[in-house]
């Protein structure tokens, strides 16, 4: 009857999974079919394997549970792999031309009423794949599951047994909206164990990260490795997007290898500056006095961060530049910068002596060795800093 | 030096990002001075190379050690000082998988998950174009003034 079950099961490897309820219906008419010849396809349109069930209820009964049929089961096939019971399905076609269905079913499920068998049913229709009125259903199927991505395994966190569970429940959701893709690379990623695993199962986002905003949906996560997935995904999000601020030219990309891409891009730039720089700066000796010390920060901090943060830090720079204005001959320089720090000095009848008694200090204080160079920090702003600094050394 | 005791009293300057600039800029500046005074004339490739590791450590300093990376940093700058190796140039290969070559770039990254490693390379990069920022105003002043 069937033109090669094998030959079907080998149709469904290369086909995709549909689990649309039409394509539960079909399948379901094809067993009735096969089951009870007299069954009339036309007259299951609509229905559900409950009106397979309500139909020839006792046969399906007696079909399945062959060693004694008792009332069906229905939760069985929860639990029990669904490939074999759909194996076996297969057998029942194609042993109803031969024998009168008698079924080697180790499991003793059933078709139950259970909607979760009717989507995992469903999901395995695409062993009707070489019947033309379920292809067809299927050919229109398969190309919006096709679009999705396949799951790459690559992020290795995602739980795959723990998100089996979720699926029934989601599956009648994912049928209705396509962009669910976690619950669909889970299920690839479960079929995948399956015979019937379809091969072609893309990813959303068709990169080294899948991770798709999935809203949280009914049903969903109860347990908690599925709810710490989420929270951690959530989290490499809102990172991401942090990233995506920070680097220039960033947010208008879309997809998370580009963006990686560009952040890459973005360090390995920085870092290329900062040794392109330093070499500059070792080739040009700046004369830094204060003058240009004044326009460097008002260039970058803004006049607010001067008046601030002078204060803190001003005799530590005024130690040292003091030095590097001695170093450069422009020692009459430092009085004209010595008024702009006096404005913002706390102590500024002090600070001239600060520095003829910083002069003395200076040698000891500057010559850190060259290993540390910025070791120490006596003034630094922070003293919580310069704790962990001392630690550090 | 009572009065810098006495003057350091100021938190960070900058409240409205993490690493001060403020800080950063004193930090540099001096190791800059520090360097040109102790490295000879006659070596700038070396003295370059001192710079460089006194940008990054001015950095990693600025940074503080809560995070991991100014960690790593210091770490390897202390290790180096020690050992006196000439750090090797880190080049990042296209790696197939984006993570590691991240990983390779941000110091510290190899230890760390996915996640720590997003946040830790946002701070890393803010670090850095603050840093570059920096180099590159003393590098435009000192240009523009000493011709």
């Amino acid at each position: 009857m069937e033109p090669g079950g094998s030959s079907g099961v080998g149709s469904v490897n290369s086909g995709t999974y549909t689990p649309e309820i039409a394509e539960s219906l079909r399948f379901e008419e094809e067993i009735q079919s096969l089951i009870d010849p007299s069954f009339d396809a036309s007259s299951a349109a609509g229905g559900s394997f409950t009106a397979l069930l309500g139909l020839p209820a006792n046969q399906a009964v007696e079909l399945l549970h062959h060693p004694g049929p008792g009332e069906p089961p229905a939760s069985a096939a929860s639990s029990s792999p669904i490939a074999g019971d759909l194996w076996r399905l297969r057998l029942v076609e194609q042993h109803a031309v031969t024998d009168t269905l008698r079924l080697p079913f180790g499991c003793s499920s059933t078709f139950p009423s259970d909607a979760a068998l009717v989507e995992r049913a469903a999901r395995f229709s695409v062993f009707a794949t070489d019947d033309s009125p379920a292809s067809s259903s299927g050919g229109g199927l398969s190309p919006e599951l096709k679009a999705e991505p396949p799951d790459s395994h690559s992020p290795p966190t995602l739980p795959v047994p723990a998100e089996k569970p979720r699926r029934p429940s989601k599956r009648k959701e994912c049928e209705k909206s396509k962009a669910k893709a976690v619950a669909k690379k889970s299920k690839s990623a479960e079929e995948n164990t399956s015979a019937a695993k379809p091969a072609a199962e893309e990813n959303t986002s068709g990169d080294k990260l899948p991770y798709v905003h999935v809203r949280a949906r009914r049903g969903q996560a109860t347990d908690s490795h599925s709810l710490a997935e989420r929270a951690r995904r959530e989290k490499i999000n809102a990172r991401m997007k942090l990233l995506q601020e920070l680097v220039p030219g960033c947010s208008k990309i879309t997809g998370t290898a580009l963006v990686l891409d560009e952040i890459i891009n973005h360090v390995q730039s920085l870092q290329r500056q900062v040794e392109f720089l330093s070499m500059k700066l070792a080739a040009v000796n700046p004369r830094i006095d204060f003058s240009g010390l004044d326009h460097i920060l008002s260039a970058e901090c803004g006049p607010l961060a001067m008046g601030s943060g002078c204060g803190g830090g001003a005799s530590d720079p005024a130690t040292w530049a003091s030095e590097t204005a001695a170093s450069t001959g422009g020692i009459r320089r430092m009085p004209p910068p010595q008024q702009i720090w006096h404005l913002d000095l706390v102590h500024p009848q002090q600070s001239s002596t600060v520095w003829e008694n910083n002069g003395a200090a200076h040698p000891h204080f500057l010559l850190s060795p060259a290993t540390s160079l910025v070791g120490y920090d006596p003034a630094s702003s922070v003293p919580l800093n310069s704790n962990q600094l001392k630690t550090e050394l | 030096m009572d009065s810098k005791g006495s003057a350091c009293s100021n938190p960070n300057p900058n409240p409205t990002f993490g690493p001060s600039k403020l800080m950063l800029a004193f930090r540099f500046l001096r190791a800059l001075s520090i360097v040109h005074r102790t490295t000879p004339a006659s070596s700038p490739t070396c003295r370059g190379r001192r710079i460089e590791r006194a940008a990054y450590a001015s950095m990693a300093y600025s940074a503080g050690t809560s995070r991991a990376w100014s960690r790593a940093v210091l770490r390897r700058l202390h290790h180096r000082a020690r050992r006196r190796a000439v750090a090797p140039r880190r080049l990042s290969t296209t790696a197939g998988n984006r993570a590691e070559a991240l990983r390779r770039l941000v110091p510290g990254g190899a230890g760390m998950d996915y996640c720590t490693l997003l946040e830790e390379t946002a701070d890393y990069t803010k670090c850095l174009s603050m840093q570059v920022e920096l180099m590159q105003g003393i590098v435009d002043s000192a240009s523009s003034n000493g011709r």
